[in-house]
């Protein structure tokens, strides 16, 4: 089954399943299979934000006094965060795009993706004002093992869908033989390697990021690097979205709602789809050892990051239905809270950049009635 | 219209104060309730409501079981009785 760009057939794609039904045509958002990623879509480009908006020039200060074991932790997690960004911008079009089917989730896959782009160019945006030669840290990024390991988990299941799906385009379902290579391209297959690829990505968002967010928001605590916890924080913003729309993939997949094979494969896959959030969380604890190998900071250390890490899996995996992996324990870092909410704080507009204050949201609905609360 | 009880486990019983949100009523009463995103879409506040009804003040992204709201979003409009999970 190969690829339109424009499937000239006139089917109601409300009546297609998420995945591997017919290509999506007319990209349409008047009525929609699950309304919620018309709403995430919406709710995203609400959020848009530039990483320009935000003055950097007292975190250069800040950087520059710092021991070096903490330019060690903060710079890593700027890298580690560069990386997934970097996977993430891309891949969800490269790999979910050829196989959707439903308009308005095509639409939230390009959102989503575009969004990540502007993470990427926040990381820049920093690199490039706290250090006179950004190349010394994109370069590292490649040849840093600790990275490196990572890096292989998080793309693999996305390398190997694209793979699949690429051979299905040209040869359609079935076994097939390339190269000498044997592929699987049962419609089972690709069903189940999207399955664990979803998982996968769900991971990315939930798990993986907010061991790096967690040091950026410690640094701000301490009043140091604050333009650079806000910009984070605008990018934790985003990745709680991302996160909600895998959420709701999965679930909605999980539920045979849409396609009762993936009720199956969901069931078939739990233990693959575990392995994958405890792999995730071991090498996050091993990459928090990693940032502190030098020195602590302030209010955090490797067990205090490592506790947060089984804190968050636990909550992540509850999310998707999952028992919980790690012992239930309080949030260790209650103050994270704060700093992930997108509008408790309040500050004057020419003061500061507003994270709450939201694009296109004006309502031209005014009724009489609004103003009886007004009191002359 | 009697002013809105809110019955907690493991926690007081207190009269709704009109904050904006039962989140925030939640906090005034300095009872830990859990949140995030404060904006409806992460999940984090989702407790379960046990007697009562309350009204959405917000819109939310995420789909709730029976019995289960987002604090983040809602203001209380009868007595209400809710769960707070204990992790």
């Amino acid at each position: 089954m190969s690829y339109s760009t424009f499937n000239p057939s006139a089917h109601d794609a409300t009546l297609e399943p998420m995945f591997f039904g017919r290509s999506v045509n007319v990209a349409r958002y008047d009525k929609q299979k699950y309304p919620i990623f018309e709403k995430l879509i919406e709710k995203q480009l609400s959020f848009f934000w530039r990483p320009e908006e935000v003055d950097l020039s007292t975190d250069r200060k800040d950087f520059m006094n710092m021991p070096e074991h903490e330019q060690h932790i903060f710079l890593s997690n700027l890298k580690y965060q560069t990386l997934l960004d970097s996977v993430q911008g891309r891949s969800p079009n490269v790999a979910f795009l050829p196989i959707v089917s439903l308009p308005e989730l095509e639409t939230w896959f390009e959102t989503w993706a575009f969004s990540e782009t502007i993470h990427s160019r926040s990381y820049t945006h920093i690199i490039r004002n706290i250090i006179t030669e950004p190349s010394e840290v994109f370069d590292q990024i490649v040849t840093n093992e600790e990275i490196v390991k990572r890096a292989a988990a998080v793309t693999r299941l996305y390398d190997e869908l694209i793979e699949l799906t690429s051979v299905f385009s040209v040869h359609g379902a079935g076994q097939h033989v390339i190269a000498g290579k044997t592929y699987d391209v049962s419609m089972r297959n690709l069903k189940k390697k999207l399955y664990l690829t979803m998982v996968s990505v769900n991971v990315l968002e939930a798990i993986r990021f907010y061991v790096s967010f967690a040091c950026s928001f410690a640094f701000a605590e301490r009043a140091i690097m604050e333009g650079n916890a806000k910009i984070i924080k605008l990018i934790a913003r985003d990745e709680a979205l991302h996160l909600t729309g895998t959420q709701h993939i999965l679930n909605i997949l999980a539920s045979g709602a849409d396609d009762p094979d993936f009720k199956e494969i969901a069931l078939e896959c739990k233990d693959e789809a575990i392995a994958i959030f405890a792999e995730a969380a071991q090498q996050e604890k091993e990459w928090s050892s990693y940032l502190f190998r030098d020195g602590s900071m302030i209010g955090l250390n490797a067990k205090i990051l490592s506790d947060y890490v089984e804190y968050i899996t636990n909550v992540r995996m509850r999310a998707l239905g999952f028992e919980d992996m790690f012992p239930a324990a309080q949030n260790p870092l209650p103050w994270m809270n704060a700093w992930l909410s997108s509008d408790n704080v309040q500050v004057a507009p020419q003061e500061s950049e507003i994270s709450s204050y939201l694009v296109g949201q004006i309502d031209n609905q005014v009724d009489d009635s609004d103003f009886d609360d007004f009191d002359l | 219209m009697a002013i809105p009880r809110i019955k907690v486990n493991h926690f007081h019983t207190f009269y709704y104060q009109y904050e904006s949100t039962l989140l925030d009523a939640l906090e005034v009463q300095e009872i830990p309730a859990p949140y995030n995103c404060r904006g409806g879409y992460c999940g984090c506040c989702k407790v379960r409501l046990i007697d009562g009804e309350v009204e959405y003040v917000r819109e939310t992204l995420l789909d709730m079981d029976e019995g289960e709201i987002l604090t983040c979003c809602c203001v209380p409009k009868t007595h209400i009785e809710i769960e707070i999970s204990e992790s």
